[in-house]
């Protein structure tokens, strides 16, 4: 008979916090629960106990009653806890980007640690980054609840606020975007076709009898002509996919993919790309401009998907809704 | 209004009305279910999983005292009002008399314009 009260007591316990304080609580029950069986007529022993038990209410259920008002994080906290995750990571996101492309690590202590690492290794490392992002905000958020004070966390308001509440898609907005994925669709089609009797969709002319003159090397003009396939494909998947849903994750993978993408692109020796003559004066010249114009696509590339993140982040549920209180 | 919204309501309702309860029923010294016994000979009905995390709350806010006794057949927790609590009791009191009023004096207005 006393088996069941002890289970019982152990669920309840389970849920508690560990300290003195569970048992004098579990004692008080336990107490509570006998007396109460005993009063129980006419049922009496197992049955009374059991009754009584039931009548209680489920372990986790009285658990909870005695650890209400001691949140790990309040509610006042708890969406703060998806939008610094989402700006965090969003900067964990880039290093780890940069790391891979210009090969260097970065150390931000005890915020950042991005080592040096291939594309494959940034792919495993940035889950596990997410996860230190998170468990670092939420730790954070602990303490400001547990200090009890009221804190006013900050949040940056970078044109944002308008935003927070997307307006409905406008008449055209569909006509255009079926009109981009058109085009899309016709472009990727079109430097598929290319690539393909062609094996690269850089040329830099036509020779003499009708055959295409190739501006990059065969190996440069390869590897390059399939990124930039795969950038117009990655644009035409983004837009198809816009037109059944407007989630801001379609911006994030677009974004991401395209990030990866143009860091494949940045790896890439310069040296020795072009399959035509170029003065060095010339060379250099087309160096810098394609650097910095790659590097400016990357950085707002970038930016749009920090942002992409820091709205979802806003707009994620709080874990638990606030509970209505009445004033004392 | 289904009995669900009702309960739900009446809950919210409950939570200051009983700590004013409890409180005032402490002036006596009693244990746990002594007291849910003594509520209930009273006509109201207050759930034992709320009352023991409910005289936790008080006893750590300092406005009741806990002590074991292990008198009889079986260790029980005897609680006891402080001079905190009395206090808190007369604020709480005057708060609830003051709503009682005024709900009063509304329902008074109400069955004068009917």
């Amino acid at each position: 008979m006393i088996n069941k009260l002890d289970a019982y007591l152990e669920d309840i316990g389970h849920y508690l916090a560990v300290g003195p304080a569970r048992e004098e609580i579990l004692s008080e029950i336990r107490s509570h629960i006998l007396e109460k069986a005993e009063d129980e007529r006419p049922r009496s022993g197992e049955a009374a106990l059991e009754k009584v038990i039931a009548g209680f209410g489920p372990p986790r259920r009285v658990a909870e009653r005695y650890l209400e008002g001691r949140e790990i994080i309040a509610p006042a906290y708890q969406r703060h806890l998806f939008r610094y995750t989402s700006i965090l990571f969003g900067f964990h996101f880039i290093f780890t980007l940069i790391g891979v492309i210009f090969d260097r690590s970065f150390v931000l202590f005890p915020f950042l640690f991005v080592p040096r690492m291939g594309l494959i290794e940034a792919l495993m490392y940035l889950p596990t980054a997410f996860l230190t992002d998170l468990g670092f905000v939420a730790l954070i958020l602990y303490f400001v609840t547990q200090s009890k004070k009221d804190i006013k966390l900050p949040w940056p308001k970078f044109a944002l606020e308008a935003e927070e509440i997307r307006p409905p898609r406008k008449p055209g907005a569909l006509a255009a975007t079926l009109a981009g994925l058109t085009f899309m669709l016709a472009l990727t089609s079109a430097a598929i076709c290319f690539y393909l009797r062609h094996g690269t969709v850089f040329i830099a002319g036509l020779a003499g009898s009708g055959e295409i003159k190739p501006l990059l090397t065969a190996e440069a003009g390869r590897s390059l002509s399939l990124i930039v396939i795969a950038l117009l494909a990655a644009g035409a998947v983004s837009l198809f996919l816009k037109l059944f849903t407007r989630s801001r994750w379609v911006d994030v993978g677009s974004d991401a993919v395209s990030l990866i993408l143009f860091g494949l692109i940045l790896r890439r020796p310069f040296d020795g790309l072009f399959a035509v003559p170029i003065s060095g004066r010339a060379l250099s010249g087309i160096k810098i401009s394609l650097a910095i114009s790659l590097l400016f696509i990357v950085l707002m590339t970038a930016i749009d998907l920090l942002k992409n993140l820091v709205m979802i982040g806003r707009t994620a549920p709080a874990l638990k809704p606030p509970e209505r209180r009445t004033p004392a | 209004m289904t009995e669900t919204e009702l309960g739900s309501l009446e809950t919210e309702m409950n939570r200051g009305f009983l700590q004013i309860l409890v409180l005032a029923l402490l002036e006596k010294d009693r244990y746990g279910y002594s007291m849910i016994k003594h509520i209930e000979g009273l006509g109201y009905k207050i759930e034992e999983n709320t009352l023991y995390p409910l005289l936790r709350r008080l006893e750590k806010n300092g406005w009741i005292s806990g002590r074991w006794t292990l008198g009889e057949d079986r260790p029980r927790k005897f609680y006891g009002i402080t001079a905190e609590g009395r206090a808190m009791k007369a604020g709480l009191l005057a708060v609830w008399k003051n709503q009682n009023r005024i709900l009063g004096e509304i329902e008074k207005e109400n069955e004068h314009d009917q």
